[in-house]
């Protein structure tokens, strides 16, 4: 499976932060969180820009006419219409006579994409699918709301799937609940609700300028969402995969914020060591965290071949989903 | 619980080391309390009592006797 990945030139950075909301402090959010910097795209850059850059990379060493399908995770599209994956085929130089689309999910969106890269190839539709998963949060967000603008960053993350990372893929366990809808939504914008010329604003309990103009997040209850469909994830994917927990070598949750993944990993007794909690360079860039985090520990060796991964993602929607996987 | 356990664990929980908790310290006036540590009481809280407060109750706790309230005060004892 090859994984590449494409972070905007920009950041914003905890000091930064500080200095916008002073009273925001730099090293509690470092601490709490678990985020230093995160890369935010230019006001001309969109998550299409970003797909196009991490597929090049992907693409290095990949012969680009093997590529008969493209799926695109993301949630920031250049155009309601067309899907952004068509443009991708075009602007990547790939076949004509492949499958394309985009696929509209945030933070489960990488698992989800595994298993239509996995079904494609299992059925013979396709045989190299180009799974990419990109997001531009920093668009949707409010500029004084300091809690989403702490957390989430920019990037995208192009993934091939082959026939034999298909046979890799193993069992999955995929979730979903729209009565959580409300607890992380931008409501306008859709054809439900018009952006507004001027939107109104208001101050949450926490202090953020809100607007419905801007992606909303209920915290508590995406923390509540969390605690309670993470733990039965991971119960399933190991009845279903029929294995245990110790037989698992390496852990990747989506990496929503350091505090939310120490507290699930001490629930689910997850060895330390063997649970990936990282995003300190990046933040939650939503859709890449997983294949950003899979690059990582296999460009520093944490993970080698023959490893079992346990992956699961989870958040708006509600949308979750897990699988396990051997590298 | 032991209410005086119950102050002591919520006070690591939090990570205030400065605070002594008791029934009546209200959460907005420690300094340094944010949304942050509501996203800490409910680790604490679901860890502790298996038991899960939903936003609108965490929004509404003012003081630690409102928290005790919100877990059953049948849980606590002196």
């Amino acid at each position: 499976m090859i994984i590449e990945t494409f972070f905007p030139q920009k950041k914003l950075t905890n000091a930064d932060l500080e200095t916008i909301f002073p009273d925001w402090s730099a090293s509690k959010i470092e601490d709490k969180v678990g985020i230093r910097e995160r890369h935010i795209a230019a006001d001309s850059e969109t998550a299409l820009d970003l797909a196009f850059e991490a597929s090049k990379i992907a693409l290095k060493n990949f012969d680009k006419d093997l590529i008969d399908f493209v799926l695109l995770c993301t949630q920031s599209p250049d155009y309601l219409i067309p899907t952004s994956a068509c443009i991708l085929q075009d602007k990547l130089g790939l076949r004509t006579n492949i499958g394309a689309f985009d696929f509209n999910l945030g933070c489960s969106g990488f698992i989800y994409g595994l298993a239509l890269a996995k079904g494609l190839i299992k059925t013979g539709v396709a045989t190299n699918v180009l799974l990419v998963t990109s997001e531009t949060y920093s668009k949707h967000l409010h500029p004084g709301d300091r809690s989403n603008r702490s957390i989430f960053g920019d990037a995208a993350a192009a993934t091939i799937v082959g026939p034999t990372d298909a046979e890799k893929i193993l069992e999955f366990d995929l979730g979903t609940d729209g009565q959580g809808m409300d607890n992380l939504i931008l409501m306008n914008g859709g054809m439900r609700h018009k952006m507004e010329d001027k939107g109104s604003e208001w101050v949450d309990e926490s202090g953020n300028i809100r607007s419905n103009n801007s992606l909303f997040m209920n915290g508590p209850e995406i923390f509540n969402f969390t605690i309670e469909k993470v733990p039965l994830v991971v119960e399933n994917l190991l009845r279903k995969n029929n294995m245990m927990l110790s037989e698992i070598d390496y852990v990747i949750f989506h990496q929503a914020n350091k505090y939310i993944l120490n507290y699930l990993r001490m629930k689910i007794q997850i060895p330390k060591e063997k649970f990936y909690n990282n995003m300190l360079f990046t933040g939650n860039t939503v859709s890449s965290t997983i294949p950003i985090a899979l690059k990582n520990c296999i460009d520093q060796n944490i993970i080698t071949e023959g490893n079992k991964i346990m992956l699961v993602g989870f958040g708006v929607g509600y949308s979750w989903g897990g699988t396990i996987i051997t590298v | 619980m032991k209410k005086k356990d119950f102050f002591c664990e919520l006070k690591e929980a939090l990570e205030f080391e400065d605070v002594t908790f008791t029934e009546k310290t209200e959460f907005r006036k420690i300094d340094g309390y944010d949304s942050l540590h509501v996203m800490m009481i409910i680790a604490f809280v679901d860890s502790k009592f298996g038991k899960r407060l939903t936003a609108k109750q965490l929004f509404s706790i003012t003081d630690v006797r409102s928290l005790m309230d919100l877990i059953g005060i049948e849980n606590f004892e002196e």
